[in-house]
Protein backbone atom coordinates (compact mmCIF):
# COMPACT_ATOMS: atom_id res chain seq x y z
CA UNK A 1 0.00 0.00 0.00
CA UNK A 2 1.42 3.62 -0.71
CA UNK A 3 2.01 5.02 2.12
CA UNK A 4 1.30 8.82 0.88
CA UNK A 5 -0.26 10.14 -2.41
CA UNK A 6 -1.45 13.27 -3.03
CA UNK A 7 -3.24 13.75 -6.48
CA UNK A 8 -4.11 17.08 -7.71
CA UNK A 9 -3.87 19.74 -3.99
CA UNK A 10 -5.84 23.03 -4.57
CA UNK A 11 -5.03 24.29 -1.50
CA UNK A 12 -6.09 28.24 0.00
CA UNK A 13 -4.96 30.26 2.01
CA UNK A 14 -7.84 32.25 2.79
CA UNK A 15 -8.42 33.92 -0.37
CA UNK A 16 -4.67 33.13 -1.48
CA UNK A 17 -4.53 30.02 -3.85
CA UNK A 18 -1.40 28.29 -2.67
CA UNK A 19 -0.99 24.85 -4.24
CA UNK A 20 -2.38 24.82 -7.88
CA UNK A 21 -2.41 20.90 -8.76
CA UNK A 22 0.68 19.66 -6.95
CA UNK A 23 0.53 15.77 -6.88
CA UNK A 24 3.27 13.87 -5.00
CA UNK A 25 3.73 10.24 -4.06
CA UNK A 26 5.99 8.46 -1.31
CA UNK A 27 5.91 4.65 -1.80
CA UNK A 28 7.33 2.27 0.66
CA UNK A 29 10.52 2.57 2.03
CA UNK A 30 11.57 5.59 0.20
CA UNK A 31 12.98 8.47 1.71
CA UNK A 32 11.50 11.47 -0.61
CA UNK A 33 12.95 15.05 -0.74
CA UNK A 34 10.52 18.22 -1.28
CA UNK A 35 12.40 21.39 -2.62
CA UNK A 36 12.11 24.56 -3.58
CA UNK A 37 12.01 28.21 -2.44
CA UNK A 38 10.56 29.94 0.47
CA UNK A 39 7.00 30.39 -0.60
CA UNK A 40 6.72 27.83 -2.74
CA UNK A 41 4.46 25.91 -1.24
CA UNK A 42 6.48 23.34 0.36
CA UNK A 43 5.00 23.62 4.16
CA UNK A 44 1.43 23.66 2.76
CA UNK A 45 1.82 20.58 1.01
CA UNK A 46 2.50 18.67 4.06
CA UNK A 47 -0.10 20.85 5.86
CA UNK A 48 -2.60 19.41 2.72
CA UNK A 49 -1.39 15.90 3.79
CA UNK A 50 -1.96 16.17 7.70
CA UNK A 51 -5.31 17.87 7.38
CA UNK A 52 -3.95 20.84 9.04
CA UNK A 53 -4.90 22.61 6.07
CA UNK A 54 -7.38 20.95 4.24
CA UNK A 55 -6.97 21.34 0.24
CA UNK A 56 -10.43 22.56 -1.15
CA UNK A 57 -9.89 20.63 -4.67
CA UNK A 58 -7.69 16.98 -4.55
CA UNK A 59 -7.37 14.36 -2.98
CA UNK A 60 -5.02 12.88 -0.13
CA UNK A 61 -4.11 9.52 0.57
CA UNK A 62 -2.74 7.37 3.36
CA UNK A 63 -1.97 3.79 3.27
CA UNK A 64 -4.69 3.28 0.81
CA UNK A 65 -7.15 5.36 2.73
CA UNK A 66 -8.86 8.16 1.85
CA UNK A 67 -7.97 10.67 4.34
CA UNK A 68 -8.74 14.34 2.47
CA UNK A 69 -10.97 16.73 4.94
CA UNK A 70 -9.85 14.18 7.71
CA UNK A 71 -8.73 15.97 10.92
CA UNK A 72 -5.20 15.81 11.40
CA UNK A 73 -5.33 13.21 14.60
CA UNK A 74 -6.83 10.94 12.15
CA UNK A 75 -4.95 11.20 9.88
CA UNK A 76 -1.61 10.34 11.98
CA UNK A 77 -3.92 7.40 13.71
CA UNK A 78 -2.86 5.40 10.34
CA UNK A 79 0.72 6.09 11.20
CA UNK A 80 1.51 9.67 9.61
CA UNK A 81 4.19 10.67 12.05
CA UNK A 82 4.47 14.81 11.58
CA UNK A 83 7.60 17.07 12.71
CA UNK A 84 6.51 20.72 11.96
CA UNK A 85 8.22 23.82 10.92
CA UNK A 86 9.73 25.20 13.96
CA UNK A 87 9.71 22.10 15.94
CA UNK A 88 6.44 23.20 18.09
CA UNK A 89 7.82 21.55 21.02
CA UNK A 90 5.66 21.98 24.17
CA UNK A 91 7.34 24.11 26.15
CA UNK A 92 5.55 24.36 29.12
CA UNK A 93 6.25 20.34 29.50
CA UNK A 94 9.23 18.73 30.01
CA UNK A 95 10.81 16.54 27.82
CA UNK A 96 8.94 13.63 29.54
CA UNK A 97 5.77 14.67 29.40
CA UNK A 98 6.28 16.30 25.87
CA UNK A 99 6.93 12.44 25.01
CA UNK A 100 4.19 10.89 26.39
CA UNK A 101 2.10 13.11 24.78
CA UNK A 102 1.51 11.48 21.52
CA UNK A 103 -1.09 8.39 21.01
CA UNK A 104 -0.34 4.55 21.47
CA UNK A 105 0.57 2.94 18.48
CA UNK A 106 1.72 -0.56 18.25
CA UNK A 107 5.25 -0.58 17.35
CA UNK A 108 9.17 -0.62 18.12
CA UNK A 109 9.25 2.78 19.71
CA UNK A 110 8.90 2.79 23.37
CA UNK A 111 10.03 5.67 25.72
CA UNK A 112 12.90 3.63 26.76
CA UNK A 113 13.80 3.11 23.24
CA UNK A 114 13.47 6.95 22.91
CA UNK A 115 16.00 7.78 25.51
CA UNK A 116 18.23 5.57 24.29
CA UNK A 117 18.16 6.39 20.71
CA UNK A 118 18.41 10.26 22.24
CA UNK A 119 20.55 10.33 25.22
CA UNK A 120 20.83 14.11 25.04
CA UNK A 121 16.78 13.81 25.55
CA UNK A 122 17.28 11.39 28.71
CA UNK A 123 19.61 13.88 30.57
CA UNK A 124 17.39 16.09 30.20
CA UNK A 125 14.48 14.72 30.87
CA UNK A 126 12.86 16.75 33.81
CA UNK A 127 13.62 19.97 31.55
CA UNK A 128 10.88 21.77 30.38
CA UNK A 129 10.96 22.32 26.33
CA UNK A 130 11.31 25.87 26.76
CA UNK A 131 14.92 25.45 28.08
CA UNK A 132 16.34 23.20 25.56
CA UNK A 133 18.79 23.98 22.72
CA UNK A 134 17.68 24.54 19.33
CA UNK A 135 19.33 21.32 18.93
CA UNK A 136 17.82 19.41 21.61
CA UNK A 137 14.14 20.78 20.36
CA UNK A 138 14.50 19.21 17.19
CA UNK A 139 15.68 15.60 18.65
CA UNK A 140 12.58 16.18 21.05
CA UNK A 141 10.60 16.72 18.05
CA UNK A 142 11.77 13.82 16.31
CA UNK A 143 11.40 11.46 18.97
CA UNK A 144 7.90 12.68 20.22
CA UNK A 145 6.50 12.01 16.46
CA UNK A 146 8.49 8.54 16.36
CA UNK A 147 7.02 7.71 19.43
CA UNK A 148 3.68 7.50 17.55
CA UNK A 149 5.44 4.76 15.85
CA UNK A 150 4.58 6.09 12.56
CA UNK A 151 5.09 4.46 9.28
CA UNK A 152 5.36 7.30 7.31
CA UNK A 153 7.48 10.21 8.93
CA UNK A 154 7.34 14.06 7.69
CA UNK A 155 10.17 16.42 8.25
CA UNK A 156 9.21 19.78 7.72
CA UNK A 157 12.97 21.84 7.47
CA UNK A 158 14.12 19.61 10.22
CA UNK A 159 17.61 21.10 10.10
CA UNK A 160 16.30 24.90 9.76
CA UNK A 161 18.67 27.05 12.30
CA UNK A 162 20.94 24.33 13.28
CA UNK A 163 24.16 23.90 13.61
CA UNK A 164 26.30 21.30 11.21
CA UNK A 165 26.96 18.61 13.48
CA UNK A 166 23.43 18.58 14.63
CA UNK A 167 22.36 18.60 11.31
CA UNK A 168 24.22 15.60 10.30
CA UNK A 169 22.78 13.86 13.48
CA UNK A 170 19.31 14.75 12.34
CA UNK A 171 19.53 13.12 9.03
CA UNK A 172 21.35 9.87 10.76
CA UNK A 173 18.06 9.46 12.51
CA UNK A 174 16.26 9.98 8.94
CA UNK A 175 18.14 7.12 7.53
CA UNK A 176 17.78 4.71 10.80
CA UNK A 177 14.34 5.49 10.59
CA UNK A 178 14.10 4.19 6.96
CA UNK A 179 16.28 1.42 8.00
CA UNK A 180 13.75 0.52 10.17
CA UNK A 181 11.15 0.15 7.25
CA UNK A 182 9.25 3.59 7.95
CA UNK A 183 8.87 5.94 4.11
CA UNK A 184 10.21 9.45 5.40
CA UNK A 185 8.84 12.83 3.08
CA UNK A 186 10.84 15.74 4.13
CA UNK A 187 11.28 19.36 3.03
CA UNK A 188 14.75 20.85 3.22
CA UNK A 189 16.13 24.35 2.51
CA UNK A 190 19.63 22.20 2.34
CA UNK A 191 19.47 21.14 -1.42
CA UNK A 192 22.55 19.33 -1.62
CA UNK A 193 22.49 17.31 1.69
CA UNK A 194 18.63 16.54 0.87
CA UNK A 195 19.51 15.04 -2.53
CA UNK A 196 22.18 13.28 -0.96
CA UNK A 197 19.78 11.48 1.69
CA UNK A 198 16.85 11.25 -0.43
CA UNK A 199 15.82 8.44 -3.46
CA UNK A 200 13.65 11.06 -5.27
CA UNK A 201 12.99 14.21 -5.50
CA UNK A 202 10.35 16.93 -6.00
CA UNK A 203 10.42 20.33 -6.62
CA UNK A 204 7.71 23.10 -6.17
CA UNK A 205 7.72 26.52 -7.62
CA UNK A 206 4.93 28.81 -7.30
CA UNK A 207 2.73 26.13 -6.01
CA UNK A 208 2.93 23.68 -8.63
CA UNK A 209 5.20 21.04 -9.14
CA UNK A 210 8.58 21.47 -11.62
CA UNK A 211 10.80 18.81 -11.26
CA UNK A 212 9.46 15.19 -10.58
CA UNK A 213 12.34 11.79 -10.35
CA UNK A 214 15.40 10.78 -9.23
CA UNK A 215 17.40 12.33 -6.83
CA UNK A 216 20.39 11.04 -7.68
CA UNK A 217 19.50 12.54 -11.08
CA UNK A 218 18.42 15.77 -9.85
CA UNK A 219 22.07 16.32 -7.64
CA UNK A 220 23.45 15.85 -11.25
CA UNK A 221 22.27 18.33 -12.95
CA UNK A 222 24.58 20.83 -11.20
CA UNK A 223 23.01 23.76 -12.68
CA UNK A 224 19.74 23.11 -11.30
CA UNK A 225 21.30 22.60 -8.09
CA UNK A 226 23.12 25.75 -7.78
CA UNK A 227 20.07 27.48 -8.95
CA UNK A 228 17.67 26.23 -6.14
CA UNK A 229 20.62 26.26 -3.63
CA UNK A 230 21.36 29.50 -4.66
CA UNK A 231 17.62 30.43 -3.80
CA UNK A 232 17.61 28.71 -0.27
CA UNK A 233 18.00 30.27 2.80
CA UNK A 234 21.05 28.27 3.69
CA UNK A 235 23.42 27.10 2.04
CA UNK A 236 26.27 24.79 3.31
CA UNK A 237 27.76 21.23 2.58
CA UNK A 238 27.66 18.59 4.65
CA UNK A 239 30.98 17.07 4.40
CA UNK A 240 29.76 13.50 3.75
CA UNK B 1 -11.03 43.52 66.94
CA UNK B 2 -9.03 40.45 66.12
CA UNK B 3 -12.18 38.63 65.98
CA UNK B 4 -13.57 40.66 64.07
CA UNK B 5 -10.59 40.49 61.40
CA UNK B 6 -10.82 36.63 61.57
CA UNK B 7 -14.74 36.54 60.70
CA UNK B 8 -13.73 38.75 57.79
CA UNK B 9 -10.96 37.06 56.66
CA UNK B 10 -12.61 33.49 57.12
CA UNK B 11 -16.02 34.67 55.54
CA UNK B 12 -13.88 35.58 52.40
CA UNK B 13 -12.03 32.51 52.55
CA UNK B 14 -15.30 30.66 51.96
CA UNK B 15 -16.43 33.14 49.41
CA UNK B 16 -13.09 32.73 47.69
CA UNK B 17 -13.05 29.53 47.43
CA UNK B 18 -16.29 29.37 45.54
CA UNK B 19 -14.94 32.30 43.00
CA UNK B 20 -12.14 30.02 42.76
CA UNK B 21 -13.84 27.03 42.29
CA UNK B 22 -16.00 28.84 39.09
CA UNK B 23 -13.15 30.54 37.96
CA UNK B 24 -10.79 27.31 37.64
CA UNK B 25 -13.42 25.76 35.60
CA UNK B 26 -14.00 28.41 33.54
CA UNK B 27 -10.36 29.11 32.97
CA UNK B 28 -9.98 25.13 32.32
CA UNK B 29 -12.19 25.89 29.48
CA UNK B 30 -11.18 29.00 28.21
CA UNK B 31 -7.40 27.98 27.90
CA UNK B 32 -8.24 24.72 25.83
CA UNK B 33 -11.43 25.40 24.17
CA UNK B 34 -11.27 29.18 23.75
CA UNK B 35 -14.85 29.46 25.33
CA UNK B 36 -15.96 31.86 27.61
CA UNK B 37 -18.71 30.13 29.23
CA UNK B 38 -21.26 32.20 30.55
CA UNK B 39 -23.32 29.54 31.01
CA UNK B 40 -20.86 28.43 34.08
CA UNK B 41 -22.76 30.21 36.76
CA UNK B 42 -26.27 28.34 35.48
CA UNK B 43 -24.38 24.78 35.76
CA UNK B 44 -23.49 26.17 39.21
CA UNK B 45 -26.91 26.37 40.25
CA UNK B 46 -28.27 23.08 38.13
CA UNK B 47 -25.57 21.30 40.76
CA UNK B 48 -27.33 22.69 43.84
CA UNK B 49 -30.58 21.79 42.41
CA UNK B 50 -29.61 18.35 41.41
CA UNK B 51 -28.21 17.82 44.57
CA UNK B 52 -31.92 19.02 46.66
CA UNK B 53 -33.71 16.74 44.28
CA UNK B 54 -31.60 13.78 45.09
CA UNK B 55 -30.84 14.66 49.14
CA UNK B 56 -34.30 12.88 49.91
CA UNK B 57 -33.49 9.57 48.56
CA UNK B 58 -29.91 9.17 48.64
CA UNK B 59 -29.34 11.79 51.83
CA UNK B 60 -27.02 14.92 51.48
CA UNK B 61 -23.26 12.93 51.12
CA UNK B 62 -24.79 10.95 48.52
CA UNK B 63 -26.30 14.12 46.58
CA UNK B 64 -22.63 15.46 47.10
CA UNK B 65 -20.96 12.47 45.70
CA UNK B 66 -23.97 12.20 42.35
CA UNK B 67 -25.04 15.78 41.84
CA UNK B 68 -21.85 17.39 40.19
CA UNK B 69 -21.64 13.78 38.51
CA UNK B 70 -25.19 14.31 36.79
CA UNK B 71 -23.57 18.15 36.24
CA UNK B 72 -20.64 16.97 34.67
CA UNK B 73 -22.39 14.64 32.12
CA UNK B 74 -24.69 17.22 31.28
CA UNK B 75 -21.49 19.36 30.74
CA UNK B 76 -20.17 16.80 28.51
CA UNK B 77 -23.40 16.58 26.25
CA UNK B 78 -23.66 20.43 26.00
CA UNK B 79 -20.13 20.80 24.50
CA UNK B 80 -20.18 17.71 22.31
CA UNK B 81 -23.96 18.89 20.97
CA UNK B 82 -23.85 22.61 21.11
CA UNK B 83 -20.26 23.80 21.70
CA UNK B 84 -18.37 21.78 19.18
CA UNK B 85 -19.43 23.10 16.05
CA UNK B 86 -18.60 26.62 16.97
CA UNK B 87 -14.71 25.68 17.59
CA UNK B 88 -12.70 27.18 14.77
CA UNK B 89 -14.94 29.88 13.95
CA UNK B 90 -15.49 33.86 15.36
CA UNK B 91 -15.39 33.72 19.34
CA UNK B 92 -18.90 35.46 19.24
CA UNK B 93 -20.48 32.59 17.93
CA UNK B 94 -19.68 30.53 21.19
CA UNK B 95 -19.70 33.72 23.42
CA UNK B 96 -23.27 33.89 21.99
CA UNK B 97 -24.12 30.19 23.08
CA UNK B 98 -23.07 30.28 26.42
CA UNK B 99 -24.89 33.51 27.01
CA UNK B 100 -28.29 32.16 25.39
CA UNK B 101 -27.36 29.29 27.37
CA UNK B 102 -27.37 30.90 30.70
CA UNK B 103 -30.68 32.35 30.73
CA UNK B 104 -32.11 28.57 29.32
CA UNK B 105 -30.45 27.25 31.92
CA UNK B 106 -31.85 30.03 34.77
CA UNK B 107 -35.76 29.89 33.00
CA UNK B 108 -35.62 26.05 33.01
CA UNK B 109 -34.36 25.80 36.21
CA UNK B 110 -37.59 28.21 37.09
CA UNK B 111 -39.72 25.93 35.79
CA UNK B 112 -38.38 23.01 37.16
CA UNK B 113 -38.16 24.40 40.74
CA UNK B 114 -40.06 27.30 41.02
CA UNK B 115 -38.56 30.88 41.08
CA UNK B 116 -38.35 30.98 45.23
CA UNK B 117 -35.61 29.90 46.86
CA UNK B 118 -35.29 27.24 48.68
CA UNK B 119 -33.80 25.83 51.33
CA UNK B 120 -30.89 23.28 51.42
CA UNK B 121 -29.85 21.62 54.43
CA UNK B 122 -26.48 19.79 55.26
CA UNK B 123 -26.69 17.62 58.12
CA UNK B 124 -28.02 19.68 61.37
CA UNK B 125 -24.89 18.47 63.29
CA UNK B 126 -22.53 20.02 60.97
CA UNK B 127 -24.20 23.44 61.29
CA UNK B 128 -23.90 24.70 64.63
CA UNK B 129 -20.52 26.93 65.57
CA UNK B 130 -18.20 25.19 67.04
CA UNK B 131 -17.40 27.58 69.92
CA UNK B 132 -18.28 30.66 71.21
CA UNK B 133 -15.73 32.75 70.42
CA UNK B 134 -15.08 31.72 66.75
CA UNK B 135 -19.03 32.07 66.28
CA UNK B 136 -18.43 31.82 62.27
CA UNK B 137 -16.91 28.68 62.26
CA UNK B 138 -19.34 25.76 61.85
CA UNK B 139 -18.25 22.00 60.93
CA UNK B 140 -19.60 22.18 57.42
CA UNK B 141 -17.68 25.48 56.68
CA UNK B 142 -14.38 23.77 57.80
CA UNK B 143 -15.68 20.75 55.87
CA UNK B 144 -16.59 23.11 52.96
CA UNK B 145 -13.20 24.48 52.81
CA UNK B 146 -11.61 20.96 53.22
CA UNK B 147 -13.46 19.76 49.94
CA UNK B 148 -12.50 22.62 47.69
CA UNK B 149 -8.89 22.14 48.44
CA UNK B 150 -9.67 18.23 47.90
CA UNK B 151 -10.97 19.28 44.58
CA UNK B 152 -8.63 21.77 43.53
CA UNK B 153 -5.90 19.60 44.81
CA UNK B 154 -7.74 16.70 42.94
CA UNK B 155 -7.35 18.86 39.55
CA UNK B 156 -4.20 19.68 39.85
CA UNK B 157 -3.06 16.18 40.28
CA UNK B 158 -4.99 15.26 37.22
CA UNK B 159 -3.32 17.91 35.48
CA UNK B 160 -0.03 17.34 36.17
CA UNK B 161 0.59 13.94 36.78
CA UNK B 162 -1.70 11.89 34.43
CA UNK B 163 -1.26 11.35 30.79
CA UNK B 164 -4.65 13.30 30.29
CA UNK B 165 -3.12 16.45 32.22
CA UNK B 166 -0.42 16.47 29.99
CA UNK B 167 -2.30 16.35 27.15
CA UNK B 168 -4.52 19.02 28.21
CA UNK B 169 -1.80 21.60 29.30
CA UNK B 170 -0.23 20.59 25.97
CA UNK B 171 -3.15 21.48 23.80
CA UNK B 172 -3.73 24.72 25.78
CA UNK B 173 0.00 25.68 24.31
CA UNK B 174 -0.55 23.88 20.94
CA UNK B 175 -3.75 21.90 19.86
CA UNK B 176 -2.81 22.18 16.54
CA UNK B 177 0.45 20.08 16.78
CA UNK B 178 -0.94 17.70 19.29
CA UNK B 179 -3.77 16.64 16.93
CA UNK B 180 -0.90 15.78 14.53
CA UNK B 181 0.40 13.22 17.28
CA UNK B 182 -2.76 11.50 17.34
CA UNK B 183 -4.31 12.38 20.03
CA UNK B 184 -8.40 13.12 19.62
CA UNK B 185 -8.31 16.61 20.48
CA UNK B 186 -12.09 16.54 19.85
CA UNK B 187 -12.48 13.99 22.81
CA UNK B 188 -9.70 16.04 24.91
CA UNK B 189 -11.60 19.30 24.86
CA UNK B 190 -15.08 17.17 25.50
CA UNK B 191 -13.28 15.74 28.76
CA UNK B 192 -11.61 19.34 29.58
CA UNK B 193 -15.10 20.78 29.58
CA UNK B 194 -16.63 18.09 31.77
CA UNK B 195 -13.98 18.78 34.19
CA UNK B 196 -14.33 22.64 34.54
CA UNK B 197 -18.29 21.71 34.50
CA UNK B 198 -17.78 19.12 37.17
CA UNK B 199 -15.90 21.88 39.52
CA UNK B 200 -19.21 23.97 38.79
CA UNK B 201 -21.10 21.51 40.01
CA UNK B 202 -19.46 20.54 42.84
CA UNK B 203 -19.19 24.62 44.18
CA UNK B 204 -22.65 24.41 43.62
CA UNK B 205 -23.70 21.67 45.99
CA UNK B 206 -21.68 23.42 48.25
CA UNK B 207 -23.15 26.67 47.95
CA UNK B 208 -26.45 25.40 48.06
CA UNK B 209 -26.28 24.52 51.60
CA UNK B 210 -24.32 27.43 52.57
CA UNK B 211 -26.34 29.88 51.01
CA UNK B 212 -29.65 28.32 49.81
CA UNK B 213 -31.27 27.48 46.37
CA UNK B 214 -31.78 30.27 43.86
CA UNK B 215 -32.58 30.14 39.59
CA UNK B 216 -29.76 33.08 40.21
CA UNK B 217 -27.63 31.82 42.62
CA UNK B 218 -24.85 31.71 40.21
CA UNK B 219 -24.93 35.22 39.16
CA UNK B 220 -23.56 36.95 41.86
CA UNK B 221 -20.74 34.18 41.25
CA UNK B 222 -19.82 34.52 37.50
CA UNK B 223 -18.39 38.16 37.37
CA UNK B 224 -16.11 38.01 40.58
CA UNK B 225 -14.81 34.54 38.69
CA UNK B 226 -13.84 36.36 35.69
CA UNK B 227 -12.02 38.45 38.15
CA UNK B 228 -10.17 36.18 39.72
CA UNK B 229 -9.34 34.81 36.47
CA UNK B 230 -7.87 38.20 35.52
CA UNK B 231 -6.16 38.77 38.64
CA UNK B 232 -4.23 35.76 39.10
CA UNK B 233 -3.02 35.98 35.48
CA UNK B 234 -4.59 34.52 31.87
CA UNK B 235 -3.65 30.82 31.58
CA UNK B 236 -2.56 30.28 34.98
CA UNK B 237 -4.40 27.95 37.20
CA UNK B 238 -2.83 28.52 40.34
CA UNK B 239 -2.95 32.19 39.65
CA UNK B 240 -6.48 31.58 39.21
CA UNK B 241 -6.91 29.68 42.85
CA UNK B 242 -4.40 32.52 44.56
CA UNK B 243 -6.65 35.20 42.35
CA UNK B 244 -10.25 33.77 43.31
CA UNK B 245 -8.93 33.19 47.32
CA UNK B 246 -7.47 36.89 47.62
CA UNK B 247 -10.67 39.01 46.07
CA UNK B 248 -12.38 36.39 48.41
CA UNK B 249 -10.58 37.82 51.18
CA UNK B 250 -10.90 41.38 50.08
CA UNK B 251 -14.41 41.24 49.76
CA UNK B 252 -14.78 39.49 53.16
CA UNK B 253 -12.88 42.13 54.78
CA UNK B 254 -14.93 45.00 53.13
CA UNK B 255 -17.66 43.44 54.37
CA UNK B 256 -17.08 43.97 57.85
CA UNK B 257 -15.09 46.61 57.93
CA UNK B 258 -16.82 48.86 54.80
CA UNK B 259 -19.77 47.14 54.17
CA UNK B 260 -20.91 49.53 51.30
CA UNK B 261 -17.51 49.05 49.92
CA UNK B 262 -17.90 44.94 49.25
CA UNK B 263 -19.13 44.74 45.37
CA UNK B 264 -16.12 47.15 44.22
CA UNK B 265 -13.08 45.88 46.20
CA UNK B 266 -13.30 43.48 44.20
CA UNK B 267 -13.09 45.85 41.23
CA UNK B 268 -10.80 47.68 42.62
CA UNK B 269 -8.21 45.02 43.48
CA UNK B 270 -8.13 44.45 39.98
CA UNK B 271 -6.98 47.58 38.50
CA UNK B 272 -4.57 47.61 41.01
CA UNK B 273 -3.06 44.18 40.39
CA UNK B 274 -3.72 45.38 36.52
CA UNK B 275 -1.33 48.21 37.03
CA UNK B 276 1.13 46.80 39.24
CA UNK B 277 0.96 43.79 37.04
CA UNK B 278 -0.81 44.07 33.22
CA UNK B 279 -0.52 40.29 33.29
CA UNK B 280 -2.02 39.23 36.50
CA UNK B 281 -0.14 37.37 38.96
CA UNK B 282 1.11 35.00 37.40
CA UNK B 283 0.16 35.59 34.08
CA UNK B 284 2.27 33.96 31.14
CA UNK B 285 4.17 35.96 29.13
CA UNK B 286 2.65 37.04 25.91
CA UNK B 287 -0.40 33.95 25.65
CA UNK B 288 -3.63 35.67 25.20
CA UNK B 289 -6.27 33.64 23.29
Amino acid sequence: MTPLSAVGLETFYGKSHVLHGVSIEVREGEIVALLGRNGAGKTTTLRSIMGLTPPREGSVRAFGQLVTGLPPFRVAALGVGYVPEGRKIFGNLTVDENLRAPADRPGPWTLARAYQAFPRLAERKANKGSQLSGGEQEMLAIARALLLNPKVLILDEPSQGLAPLIVEEVFRIVRRVREEGASVLLVEQNVRAAVALADRAYVLDDGKVIYEGAAKDFAADEARVRELAGASAETWDLGD
Amino acid sequence: MIQLVLFGVFNGLIVGAFYALMAIGLSLILNLSGVINFAHGGFLALGGYLAYSLAPTIGFWGALLIAPLITAAIGLLVERLLVRPLYGRDPLYSLLLTFGLAFIFQDGLRTIWGAQSVPFSPPAAMMSPLSAQLFFLTGYRLFMMALVAIAVGGLFYVLGWTRLGLRIRAGTRDLETLSTLGVDVRVLRNLNFGLGIYLAGLAGVLAAGQLGLSPTMGDGLIMPSFVSIIVGGLGSLVGTLLGGLLIGVASGLAAVFFPSAQEAVIYVMMVAVLLARPRGLLGEEGRVH
